[in-house]
Protein backbone atom coordinates (compact mmCIF):
# COMPACT_ATOMS: atom_id res chain seq x y z
CA UNK A 1 0.00 0.00 0.00
CA UNK A 2 1.50 3.40 -1.04
CA UNK A 3 0.25 6.45 -0.59
CA UNK A 4 0.73 9.37 -3.34
CA UNK A 5 0.07 12.25 -1.24
CA UNK A 6 1.95 14.81 0.45
CA UNK A 7 -0.07 14.48 3.62
CA UNK A 8 0.95 11.59 5.76
CA UNK A 9 -0.88 8.35 6.32
CA UNK A 10 -0.47 5.10 7.70
CA UNK A 11 -1.76 1.89 5.69
CA UNK A 12 -2.29 -1.23 7.61
CA UNK A 13 -3.10 -4.41 5.47
CA UNK A 14 -5.59 -6.73 6.49
CA UNK A 15 -3.53 -9.32 7.70
CA UNK A 16 -0.63 -7.77 9.59
CA UNK A 17 0.58 -10.07 12.40
CA UNK A 18 2.18 -8.46 15.28
CA UNK A 19 4.26 -9.81 17.80
CA UNK A 20 7.80 -10.68 18.69
CA UNK A 21 8.39 -14.62 18.73
CA UNK A 22 4.91 -15.42 18.84
CA UNK A 23 1.73 -13.11 17.13
CA UNK A 24 0.62 -10.75 19.75
CA UNK A 25 -2.88 -9.59 17.36
CA UNK A 26 -3.72 -9.63 13.60
CA UNK A 27 -5.20 -6.56 11.82
CA UNK A 28 -8.90 -6.98 10.20
CA UNK A 29 -9.59 -5.59 7.21
CA UNK A 30 -7.42 -2.65 6.05
CA UNK A 31 -6.83 0.20 7.83
CA UNK A 32 -6.07 3.88 6.56
CA UNK A 33 -5.06 6.43 8.64
CA UNK A 34 -4.76 10.49 7.65
CA UNK A 35 -3.80 13.72 9.31
CA UNK A 36 -4.50 14.66 12.60
CA UNK A 37 -4.84 12.66 15.85
CA UNK A 38 -6.46 8.58 16.23
CA UNK A 39 -5.95 7.09 19.80
CA UNK A 40 -4.46 3.50 19.94
CA UNK A 41 -6.22 1.91 22.98
CA UNK A 42 -5.93 -1.57 23.95
CA UNK A 43 -5.55 -3.54 27.55
CA UNK A 44 -2.18 -3.79 29.47
CA UNK A 45 0.18 -6.33 27.05
CA UNK A 46 -2.03 -6.90 24.20
CA UNK A 47 0.54 -5.12 21.65
CA UNK A 48 0.10 -1.41 21.50
CA UNK A 49 4.00 -0.58 21.89
CA UNK A 50 4.40 -3.41 19.50
CA UNK A 51 1.80 -1.91 16.80
CA UNK A 52 3.77 1.03 17.50
CA UNK A 53 7.40 -0.56 17.09
CA UNK A 54 6.41 -2.22 14.13
CA UNK A 55 5.26 0.60 12.21
CA UNK A 56 8.13 2.76 13.27
CA UNK A 57 10.75 -0.19 11.25
CA UNK A 58 12.16 -1.10 14.46
CA UNK A 59 10.65 -4.34 14.71
CA UNK A 60 9.56 -6.67 11.51
CA UNK A 61 5.87 -7.77 11.25
CA UNK A 62 5.63 -11.64 11.62
CA UNK A 63 3.29 -11.31 8.49
CA UNK A 64 1.80 -9.05 5.86
CA UNK A 65 2.46 -5.45 5.13
CA UNK A 66 1.70 -1.54 5.88
CA UNK A 67 3.17 1.66 4.61
CA UNK A 68 3.45 4.91 6.35
CA UNK A 69 4.23 7.62 4.08
CA UNK A 70 5.85 10.36 6.17
CA UNK A 71 8.88 10.85 8.42
CA UNK A 72 8.09 8.47 11.37
CA UNK A 73 8.87 9.05 15.18
CA UNK A 74 9.06 6.58 17.84
CA UNK A 75 8.47 8.16 21.16
CA UNK A 76 8.77 4.88 23.07
CA UNK A 77 7.15 4.92 26.72
CA UNK A 78 11.42 4.13 28.17
CA UNK A 79 12.82 6.84 26.17
CA UNK A 80 15.16 8.78 28.13
CA UNK A 81 17.89 11.48 27.85
CA UNK A 82 21.27 11.54 29.89
CA UNK A 83 20.86 12.54 33.35
CA UNK A 84 23.41 15.44 32.85
CA UNK A 85 21.86 17.27 30.11
CA UNK A 86 19.56 20.17 30.82
CA UNK A 87 16.43 20.51 28.98
CA UNK A 88 17.19 23.49 26.77
CA UNK A 89 20.68 21.74 25.71
CA UNK A 90 18.55 18.79 25.01
CA UNK A 91 16.21 20.77 22.82
CA UNK A 92 19.18 22.70 21.40
CA UNK A 93 20.73 19.51 20.19
CA UNK A 94 17.82 17.85 18.84
CA UNK A 95 15.50 20.60 17.32
CA UNK A 96 16.26 23.49 14.68
CA UNK A 97 15.99 26.81 15.56
CA UNK A 98 12.48 27.06 14.92
CA UNK A 99 11.37 24.04 16.89
CA UNK A 100 14.11 24.69 19.80
CA UNK A 101 12.24 28.89 20.15
CA UNK A 102 9.01 27.43 20.13
CA UNK A 103 9.85 24.25 22.47
CA UNK A 104 11.10 26.91 24.93
CA UNK A 105 8.08 28.91 24.68
CA UNK A 106 5.98 26.11 24.93
CA UNK A 107 7.92 24.78 27.91
CA UNK A 108 7.93 27.89 30.00
CA UNK A 109 3.88 27.50 29.42
CA UNK A 110 4.25 24.14 30.83
CA UNK A 111 6.28 25.20 34.09
CA UNK A 112 9.37 23.17 32.40
CA UNK A 113 12.40 24.05 34.23
CA UNK A 114 14.90 23.81 31.11
CA UNK A 115 17.55 24.36 33.28
CA UNK A 116 17.39 21.96 35.67
CA UNK A 117 19.39 18.84 35.07
CA UNK A 118 17.19 15.42 33.31
CA UNK A 119 18.03 13.41 36.49
CA UNK A 120 16.90 15.92 38.74
CA UNK A 121 12.96 16.37 36.63
CA UNK A 122 9.81 14.41 38.12
CA UNK A 123 8.60 11.56 35.88
CA UNK A 124 6.03 13.87 34.68
CA UNK A 125 8.39 16.79 33.76
CA UNK A 126 10.85 14.07 31.91
CA UNK A 127 7.80 12.76 29.60
CA UNK A 128 7.37 16.87 28.90
CA UNK A 129 11.25 17.21 27.55
CA UNK A 130 10.42 13.90 25.24
CA UNK A 131 7.32 15.11 23.88
CA UNK A 132 8.40 18.61 22.97
CA UNK A 133 11.26 16.74 21.09
CA UNK A 134 8.95 14.86 19.42
CA UNK A 135 6.26 18.26 18.71
CA UNK A 136 9.06 20.55 18.08
CA UNK A 137 10.62 17.66 15.24
CA UNK A 138 8.30 18.26 12.53
CA UNK A 139 8.69 20.56 9.62
CA UNK A 140 6.12 22.01 7.66
CA UNK A 141 6.09 21.16 4.33
CA UNK A 142 6.86 17.59 5.06
CA UNK A 143 4.78 14.92 6.12
CA UNK A 144 5.58 13.68 9.72
CA UNK A 145 4.21 10.74 11.48
CA UNK A 146 4.53 10.53 15.94
CA UNK A 147 4.30 7.17 17.28
CA UNK A 148 3.44 8.10 20.64
CA UNK A 149 3.48 5.36 23.21
CA UNK A 150 1.51 6.05 26.64
CA UNK A 151 2.57 10.38 26.33
CA UNK A 152 0.73 11.30 29.16
CA UNK A 153 2.04 8.93 31.80
CA UNK A 154 2.88 11.25 34.94
CA UNK A 155 1.37 14.07 33.04
CA UNK A 156 -1.39 15.93 35.05
CA UNK A 157 -4.29 16.82 33.52
CA UNK A 158 -3.29 20.67 33.23
CA UNK A 159 -0.31 19.55 31.31
CA UNK A 160 -2.45 16.89 28.94
CA UNK A 161 -4.68 19.84 28.02
CA UNK A 162 -1.94 22.02 27.20
CA UNK A 163 -0.77 18.86 25.15
CA UNK A 164 -4.28 17.90 23.29
CA UNK A 165 -4.70 21.46 22.45
CA UNK A 166 -1.84 22.16 20.44
CA UNK A 167 -2.55 18.86 18.76
CA UNK A 168 -5.80 20.04 17.94
CA UNK A 169 -3.82 23.09 16.16
CA UNK A 170 -1.41 21.17 14.73
CA UNK A 171 -3.14 18.87 12.87
CA UNK A 172 -1.86 20.16 9.23
CA UNK A 173 0.87 17.80 7.67
CA UNK A 174 1.19 15.90 11.28
CA UNK A 175 -0.56 11.95 11.92
CA UNK A 176 -0.81 11.57 15.62
CA UNK A 177 -0.93 7.43 16.87
CA UNK A 178 -1.30 7.76 20.39
CA UNK A 179 -1.31 5.02 23.12
CA UNK A 180 -2.79 5.90 25.98
CA UNK A 181 -5.09 4.86 28.73
CA UNK A 182 -7.62 7.59 29.63
CA UNK A 183 -8.57 7.95 33.02
CA UNK A 184 -11.54 10.38 32.24
CA UNK A 185 -14.87 8.76 30.25
CA UNK A 186 -15.46 12.11 28.70
CA UNK A 187 -12.22 12.22 26.86
CA UNK A 188 -13.46 11.98 23.31
CA UNK A 189 -11.61 10.31 20.36
CA UNK A 190 -12.60 10.86 16.54
CA UNK A 191 -10.97 7.80 15.33
CA UNK A 192 -9.57 5.15 17.62
CA UNK A 193 -7.97 2.19 16.72
CA UNK A 194 -8.76 -0.79 19.05
CA UNK A 195 -6.38 -4.22 19.82
CA UNK A 196 -8.80 -6.47 21.57
CA UNK A 197 -9.47 -9.83 21.03
CA UNK A 198 -6.17 -10.34 19.30
CA UNK A 199 -7.73 -8.37 16.62
CA UNK A 200 -6.52 -4.65 15.55
CA UNK A 201 -9.43 -2.89 13.99
CA UNK A 202 -10.13 0.72 13.45
CA UNK A 203 -13.30 2.75 14.53
CA UNK A 204 -13.44 5.90 12.73
CA UNK A 205 -17.07 5.60 11.45
CA UNK A 206 -19.92 8.22 12.10
CA UNK A 207 -22.15 5.95 13.95
CA UNK A 208 -18.62 4.37 16.31
CA UNK A 209 -18.12 5.34 19.58
CA UNK A 210 -16.00 8.35 20.28
CA UNK A 211 -15.50 8.54 24.01
CA UNK A 212 -13.81 6.70 26.10
CA UNK A 213 -16.42 6.21 28.42
CA UNK A 214 -18.65 3.83 25.68
CA UNK A 215 -15.06 2.66 23.88
CA UNK A 216 -13.40 0.66 27.02
CA UNK A 217 -16.35 -1.62 27.29
CA UNK A 218 -15.29 -3.14 23.70
CA UNK A 219 -11.68 -3.98 25.14
CA UNK A 220 -10.99 -6.97 25.99
CA UNK B 1 23.81 14.76 12.68
CA UNK B 2 21.22 14.29 15.45
CA UNK B 3 23.18 11.61 17.60
CA UNK B 4 26.41 13.21 16.93
CA UNK B 5 25.02 16.41 18.03
CA UNK B 6 23.82 15.58 21.42
CA UNK B 7 26.40 12.83 22.04
CA UNK B 8 28.68 16.25 21.97
CA UNK B 9 26.34 17.90 24.06
CA UNK B 10 26.57 15.00 26.76
CA UNK B 11 30.48 14.86 26.40
CA UNK B 12 30.67 18.99 27.00
CA UNK B 13 28.01 18.70 29.89
CA UNK B 14 29.90 15.88 32.12
CA UNK B 15 32.83 18.33 32.33
CA UNK B 16 35.18 15.65 32.36
CA UNK B 17 36.66 16.62 29.27
CA UNK B 18 38.04 19.36 31.60
CA UNK B 19 40.24 16.82 33.45
CA UNK B 20 41.80 15.09 30.19
CA UNK B 21 42.56 18.46 28.70
CA UNK B 22 44.29 19.23 32.00
CA UNK B 23 45.85 16.09 32.33
CA UNK B 24 47.63 16.15 28.87
CA UNK B 25 48.40 19.67 29.07
CA UNK B 26 49.79 20.02 32.96
CA UNK B 27 50.90 16.68 33.97
CA UNK B 28 53.94 16.48 31.48
CA UNK B 29 54.93 19.90 32.61
CA UNK B 30 55.04 18.74 36.60
CA UNK B 31 56.35 15.01 36.17
CA UNK B 32 59.36 15.71 34.68
CA UNK B 33 60.29 17.93 38.27
CA UNK B 34 59.58 14.92 40.37
CA UNK B 35 62.18 13.40 39.41
CA UNK B 36 65.79 13.72 40.14
CA UNK B 37 66.71 15.76 37.23
CA UNK B 38 68.96 18.05 38.61
CA UNK B 39 71.72 15.43 38.00
CA UNK B 40 71.22 15.62 34.19
CA UNK B 41 68.93 19.45 33.46
CA UNK B 42 68.65 18.14 29.47
CA UNK B 43 66.89 15.06 30.19
CA UNK B 44 63.71 17.52 31.21
CA UNK B 45 62.91 17.84 27.61
CA UNK B 46 62.86 13.94 27.08
CA UNK B 47 60.59 13.63 30.31
CA UNK B 48 58.55 16.07 29.50
CA UNK B 49 57.87 14.44 25.73
CA UNK B 50 57.60 10.81 27.28
CA UNK B 51 55.37 11.99 29.96
CA UNK B 52 52.86 13.85 27.45
CA UNK B 53 52.75 10.63 25.41
CA UNK B 54 52.36 8.60 28.13
CA UNK B 55 49.91 10.25 29.91
CA UNK B 56 47.55 10.64 26.41
CA UNK B 57 47.55 6.90 26.38
CA UNK B 58 46.69 6.61 29.86
CA UNK B 59 43.70 9.17 29.45
CA UNK B 60 42.32 8.07 25.77
CA UNK B 61 42.64 4.33 26.97
CA UNK B 62 41.01 5.67 30.78
CA UNK B 63 38.27 8.20 29.55
CA UNK B 64 37.82 7.98 25.52
CA UNK B 65 37.18 4.14 25.60
CA UNK B 66 35.04 4.36 28.71
CA UNK B 67 32.58 7.46 27.65
CA UNK B 68 32.29 5.39 24.31
CA UNK B 69 31.54 2.44 25.78
CA UNK B 70 28.42 4.37 27.90
CA UNK B 71 27.42 5.71 24.19
CA UNK B 72 26.73 2.48 23.26
CA UNK B 73 24.72 1.17 25.99
CA UNK B 74 22.89 4.85 26.99
CA UNK B 75 21.41 4.81 22.84
CA UNK B 76 20.60 0.86 23.07
CA UNK B 77 19.02 1.42 26.52
CA UNK B 78 17.26 4.74 26.71
CA UNK B 79 15.14 4.36 23.64
CA UNK B 80 16.88 6.96 21.85
CA UNK B 81 18.47 4.51 19.42
CA UNK B 82 15.20 3.19 18.76
CA UNK B 83 13.64 6.65 18.23
CA UNK B 84 16.40 8.00 16.10
CA UNK B 85 15.75 4.48 14.05
CA UNK B 86 12.56 5.41 13.98
CA UNK B 87 13.17 8.92 12.46
CA UNK B 88 15.17 6.95 9.33
CA UNK B 89 18.76 7.59 11.10
CA UNK B 90 20.02 3.80 10.54
CA UNK B 91 22.26 1.99 13.16
CA UNK B 92 25.29 2.23 11.23
CA UNK B 93 25.17 5.54 11.10
CA UNK B 94 24.22 6.11 14.63
CA UNK B 95 27.60 4.76 15.33
CA UNK B 96 29.16 6.65 13.18
CA UNK B 97 27.79 9.52 14.75
CA UNK B 98 28.39 8.25 18.51
CA UNK B 99 32.18 7.62 17.52
CA UNK B 100 32.88 10.99 15.52
CA UNK B 101 31.85 12.69 18.86
CA UNK B 102 34.26 10.68 20.63
CA UNK B 103 36.83 11.59 18.03
CA UNK B 104 35.50 15.41 18.09
CA UNK B 105 37.40 15.03 21.54
CA UNK B 106 40.61 12.37 21.05
CA UNK B 107 41.97 14.73 17.95
CA UNK B 108 42.44 17.96 20.34
CA UNK B 109 43.59 15.70 23.04
CA UNK B 110 46.50 14.69 20.55
CA UNK B 111 47.06 17.86 19.26
CA UNK B 112 47.48 19.18 22.52
CA UNK B 113 49.94 16.57 23.49
CA UNK B 114 52.15 16.88 19.75
CA UNK B 115 51.68 21.30 21.15
CA UNK B 116 53.20 20.32 24.61
CA UNK B 117 56.17 18.04 22.84
CA UNK B 118 56.45 20.51 20.18
CA UNK B 119 56.63 23.99 22.22
CA UNK B 120 57.70 22.28 26.11
CA UNK B 121 60.49 19.82 24.61
CA UNK B 122 61.41 21.08 21.29
CA UNK B 123 65.49 20.14 20.54
CA UNK B 124 67.32 23.76 19.92
CA UNK B 125 69.12 22.67 16.36
CA UNK B 126 67.35 23.31 13.35
CA UNK B 127 67.85 19.25 12.01
CA UNK B 128 66.74 18.40 14.93
CA UNK B 129 63.87 20.36 15.48
CA UNK B 130 62.47 19.15 12.26
CA UNK B 131 62.99 15.73 12.96
CA UNK B 132 61.43 16.25 16.04
CA UNK B 133 58.37 17.44 14.79
CA UNK B 134 57.87 14.87 11.73
CA UNK B 135 58.08 12.20 14.44
CA UNK B 136 55.53 13.75 16.75
CA UNK B 137 53.40 13.63 13.55
CA UNK B 138 54.27 9.89 12.81
CA UNK B 139 53.21 9.45 16.46
CA UNK B 140 50.16 11.09 16.38
CA UNK B 141 48.99 9.25 13.33
CA UNK B 142 49.72 5.84 14.85
CA UNK B 143 48.23 6.85 17.92
CA UNK B 144 44.77 8.07 16.26
CA UNK B 145 44.99 4.76 14.46
CA UNK B 146 45.20 2.65 17.34
CA UNK B 147 43.02 4.44 19.53
CA UNK B 148 40.10 5.77 17.11
CA UNK B 149 39.23 1.95 16.08
CA UNK B 150 39.36 0.88 19.69
CA UNK B 151 36.42 3.31 20.60
CA UNK B 152 34.52 1.87 17.81
CA UNK B 153 34.55 -1.69 19.23
CA UNK B 154 33.73 0.41 22.84
CA UNK B 155 30.81 1.64 21.52
CA UNK B 156 29.59 -1.41 19.64
CA UNK B 157 29.97 -3.89 22.22
CA UNK B 158 28.57 -1.64 24.69
CA UNK B 159 25.40 -1.41 22.63
CA UNK B 160 25.09 -5.12 23.07
CA UNK B 161 26.45 -6.19 26.13
CA UNK B 162 26.59 -2.98 28.56
CA UNK B 163 29.09 -0.17 29.17
CA UNK B 164 31.55 -2.59 31.48
CA UNK B 165 31.57 -5.29 28.88
CA UNK B 166 32.17 -2.97 25.76
CA UNK B 167 34.83 -0.59 28.00
CA UNK B 168 37.01 -3.76 29.04
CA UNK B 169 36.96 -5.51 25.97
CA UNK B 170 38.59 -2.69 23.91
CA UNK B 171 41.17 -1.91 27.02
CA UNK B 172 42.19 -5.06 27.42
CA UNK B 173 42.70 -5.59 23.81
CA UNK B 174 44.82 -2.15 23.92
CA UNK B 175 47.23 -3.40 26.36
CA UNK B 176 47.21 -6.70 24.97
CA UNK B 177 48.74 -5.39 21.91
CA UNK B 178 50.83 -2.66 23.75
CA UNK B 179 52.41 -5.08 26.72
CA UNK B 180 51.48 -8.63 26.13
CA UNK B 181 52.44 -9.16 22.47
CA UNK B 182 56.10 -8.78 23.95
CA UNK B 183 55.22 -11.39 25.91
CA UNK B 184 54.19 -13.73 23.51
CA UNK B 185 57.01 -12.78 21.35
CA UNK B 186 59.87 -14.16 24.68
CA UNK B 187 57.55 -17.10 24.48
CA UNK B 188 57.59 -18.07 20.98
CA UNK B 189 61.38 -17.48 20.86
CA UNK B 190 61.81 -19.62 23.83
CA UNK B 191 59.45 -22.44 23.29
CA UNK B 192 59.03 -22.71 19.20
CA UNK B 193 55.19 -23.02 19.92
CA UNK B 194 53.00 -23.07 16.34
CA UNK B 195 49.87 -22.03 18.50
CA UNK B 196 51.89 -19.51 19.94
CA UNK B 197 53.43 -18.53 16.70
CA UNK B 198 50.05 -17.97 15.22
CA UNK B 199 48.73 -16.48 17.90
CA UNK B 200 51.37 -14.01 17.94
CA UNK B 201 51.35 -13.51 14.04
CA UNK B 202 47.63 -12.54 14.53
CA UNK B 203 47.63 -10.31 17.27
CA UNK B 204 47.08 -6.19 17.05
CA UNK B 205 50.46 -5.22 17.81
CA UNK B 206 49.96 -2.01 18.82
CA UNK B 207 53.22 -1.76 20.46
CA UNK B 208 54.59 -0.89 16.78
CA UNK B 209 52.42 2.35 17.16
CA UNK B 210 54.22 3.59 20.64
CA UNK B 211 57.27 5.75 19.47
CA UNK B 212 58.06 6.98 22.99
CA UNK B 213 60.92 5.29 23.47
CA UNK B 214 61.86 6.75 19.55
CA UNK B 215 61.10 10.18 21.23
CA UNK B 216 63.19 10.41 24.13
CA UNK B 217 66.26 8.52 22.93
CA UNK B 218 66.04 10.83 19.69
CA UNK B 219 66.28 8.03 17.21
CA UNK B 220 64.24 10.19 14.70
CA UNK B 221 62.04 9.53 12.46
CA UNK B 222 60.46 6.06 10.72
CA UNK B 223 61.29 5.96 7.12
CA UNK B 224 58.75 7.04 4.90
CA UNK B 225 58.51 3.57 3.86
CA UNK B 226 58.71 2.05 7.28
CA UNK B 227 55.90 3.92 8.08
CA UNK B 228 53.62 3.21 5.48
CA UNK B 229 53.49 0.11 6.25
CA UNK B 230 52.74 0.63 10.09
CA UNK B 231 49.73 2.68 8.53
CA UNK B 232 48.25 0.00 6.16
CA UNK B 233 48.98 -2.46 8.81
CA UNK B 234 46.95 -0.44 11.15
CA UNK B 235 44.37 0.67 8.85
CA UNK B 236 44.09 -3.33 8.17
CA UNK B 237 43.69 -3.63 11.60
CA UNK B 238 40.97 -0.67 11.76
CA UNK B 239 38.89 -2.07 8.88
CA UNK B 240 38.51 -5.57 10.57
CA UNK B 241 37.46 -4.03 13.36
CA UNK B 242 34.87 -1.48 12.09
CA UNK B 243 33.30 -4.96 10.17
CA UNK B 244 33.22 -6.73 13.50
CA UNK B 245 31.92 -3.37 15.12
CA UNK B 246 29.27 -3.07 12.28
CA UNK B 247 27.85 -6.69 13.17
CA UNK B 248 27.70 -6.00 16.99
CA UNK B 249 26.39 -2.57 17.27
CA UNK B 250 22.79 -2.33 18.32
CA UNK B 251 20.62 1.05 18.19
CA UNK B 252 17.38 -0.64 20.43
CA UNK B 253 17.71 -3.25 23.49
CA UNK B 254 16.69 -6.51 22.43
CA UNK B 255 13.59 -6.47 23.71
Amino acid sequence: MKFMCNSPAIGITDGLSIGYQSRLAVAVGDIELGCGTHYLLARNGRGKTTLLRTLAGVIKPIIGGFACDGRCQLLSEDLTFDRELTAKVVFKSLLNKKGYIEAMTLAEQLELDTAKTYGKLSTGNKRKVALLVAEFSTNDGRPDILLLDEPFTGLDSFAREIFQELWGKRQEGVLRLVSCHPDFDSMEMNSSVLISGGEIIHLHAEDAPKRWGDLKSQLN
Amino acid sequence: MQPYRITLATILQRKVWIIAILCVLVLPMILPYLTSYERNPSLIEPARAQAAWICLWVVSLAWILFQAARFGDDSARSGLGAYFLSAGISRISQMFQLWCACLTFLVPLVMVTVAVCLIGAMPSGEGQAQIWIATNLQYAALFLLVVAPLALVAISVGSRFGATVGYLLPLSLGLYGIYGVGYLAMMTSVQGNVVIEWLYVISPHYHLADLTPRLVFKHGTMLTSEFLHLVAYFIGIKLVLSMLSTICFQAKSAT
